[in-house]
């Protein structure tokens, strides 16, 4: 089974970090496409984001009320 | 904190702001804003929690035919360039708010995120590539906005015309809707820009007279409130073979207006000819912008929808995510199956 890194996009071109406001997903938890995994709050708004494939959610490695980075590995989700 | 501190502290934010302007923008040390001090000081700019209703969703691989299309025309989006909550659900829809004359603009207000300097030379490919991007997007209504460019003579008239005639080449089924700048009150260039025949004249007034030294320094309620005034007139003596060319305009709220502000605003709109109205959210794009002061409930959002059509607008979009094109082409039909 792969494992695949979820990282944190890019949600405006001058955005650099963003603070995650909830995990909708348990670890171990099976995650469809489109899922939502978890909110990010930026200037603006929060964003709800979705999973791009379908998995299992096997680790979260950064809790709720942290700063992440673009680009950052958040979690990693198994993938068939 | 002394002088000497003060100064040192401010120059180390204007190198900061230099590289928040990194996002495709090329301004280089142009970039400065007036308030940077304040930047220092955390309770300079309070922020208010953001409300549930506030929240969007973001599929990056769903959003990604859009960017590449751009990238491969070489054309900017607002939606990309003023960090717009709604780009996600747009790219995914397969749509986008087209931005002309570069993406450097020659003002600075205190709401908006696009960079200011010094622009770039005029692209003179860009009208055709933005027209065969409207087609491979199959764009039924295109909007189209821009910077602001006091720098030419025209304000940048002769693009939007250049893009019009693009457009009607190459979408002749497609209607067309233009968000334009004050031209500094230009109104030969105002002209050839209605003699195009853009479907949707817009023109953002943007907030309420009394906040615009604040809010929008370089601009001034009446010269956009004459642009309205005189496009309006255009529309009703040369009617389109479709169906006559509509005048709109829009304003952020949770600026600091005052309802009795906002409705002297929507009597001078009526006065003036404006057919339409979109009122959304201010959202702070980064914190060196002006603070929100209130995030408007989706309940008073409706409220002032009721007392701008009360008041003798046609159509009135008005919701938190509302940005100036949000539903474009439903307000043009809609009105136009009321004529």
């Amino acid at each position: 089974m792969a494992k695949r890194e979820i990282r944190v996009p890019r949600l405006a071109p001058n955005m650099e970090s963003g603070v995650i406001v909830a995990w909708l997903k348990e670890e171990g938890e099976a995650v469809e496409k489109s899922d939502v995994l978890y909110e990010i709050e930026t200037d603006k708004v929060v964003s709800s984001i979705e999973a791009d494939a379908p998995g299992r959610l096997a680790q979260i490695l950064t809790p709720v009320g942290e700063q992440v980075a673009v680009d950052q590995v958040v979690a990693e989700i198994e993938v068939d | 904190m002394s002088l000497d501190e003060k100064n040192l502290n401010s120059a180390e934010v204007v190198k900061t702001e230099v590289s928040h302007c990194g996002g495709g923008c090329h301004s280089g040390g142009a970039a400065k804003r007036d308030m940077r001090d304040r930047r220092q000081d955390p309770n300079a700019f309070p922020t208010i929690a953001k409300p549930k209703w506030l929240k969007v969703s973001y599929n990056s691989a769903e959003t990604q035919e859009v960017v590449e299309l751009m990238d491969r025309y070489n054309l900017n989006t607002v939606c990309k360039e003023a960090n717009c909550p709604n780009l996600g659900e747009c790219y995914k829809a397969g749509t986008a708010t087209f931005m002309i004359l570069g993406d450097i603009c020659t003002r600075v207000c205190r709401f908006c995120n696009i960079c200011y300097g010094r622009p770039r030379a005029v692209d003179i490919y860009e009208a055709k590539n933005l027209a065969a991007a409207a087609k491979k997007l199959g764009l039924l209504h295109v909007v189209i906005t821009s910077v602001t460019r006091d720098d030419l003579p025209d304000g940048g008239a002769s693009q939007f015309v250049r893009v019009v005639e693009e457009l009607h080449k190459a979408l002749p089924e497609s209607t067309v809707e233009l968000l334009i700048s004050d031209l500094m009150g230009n109104w030969e260039a105002l002209e050839s820009i209605l003699e195009a025949g853009p479907d949707v004249l817009n023109h953002n007034v943007e907030t309420v007279p009394e906040l615009y030294a604040d809010i929008r320094p370089q601009g001034i309620y009446e010269r956009s409130l004459e642009m309205l005034e005189r496009a309006s007139k255009w529309a009703h003596a040369n009617p389109l073979p479709q169906g006559r060319m509509l005048v709109k305009t829009g304003l952020m709220l949770g600026l600091g207006e005052t309802d009795e502000q906002l409705r002297r605003v929507f009597h001078d709109l009526v006065e003036r000819g404006v057919d339409v109205l979109t009122l959304g959210q201010y959202l702070r794009p980064t914190p060196t912008h002006a603070p929100v002061k209130r995030y408007v409930s989706p309940e008073d959002f409706d409220r002032y929808k009721e007392e701008a059509l009360a008041a003798g607008l046609r159509f009135v979009a008005s919701s938190p995510f509302v940005r100036s094109s949000y539903r474009a082409e439903e307000a043009l039909r809609a009105v136009r199956n009321q004529d």
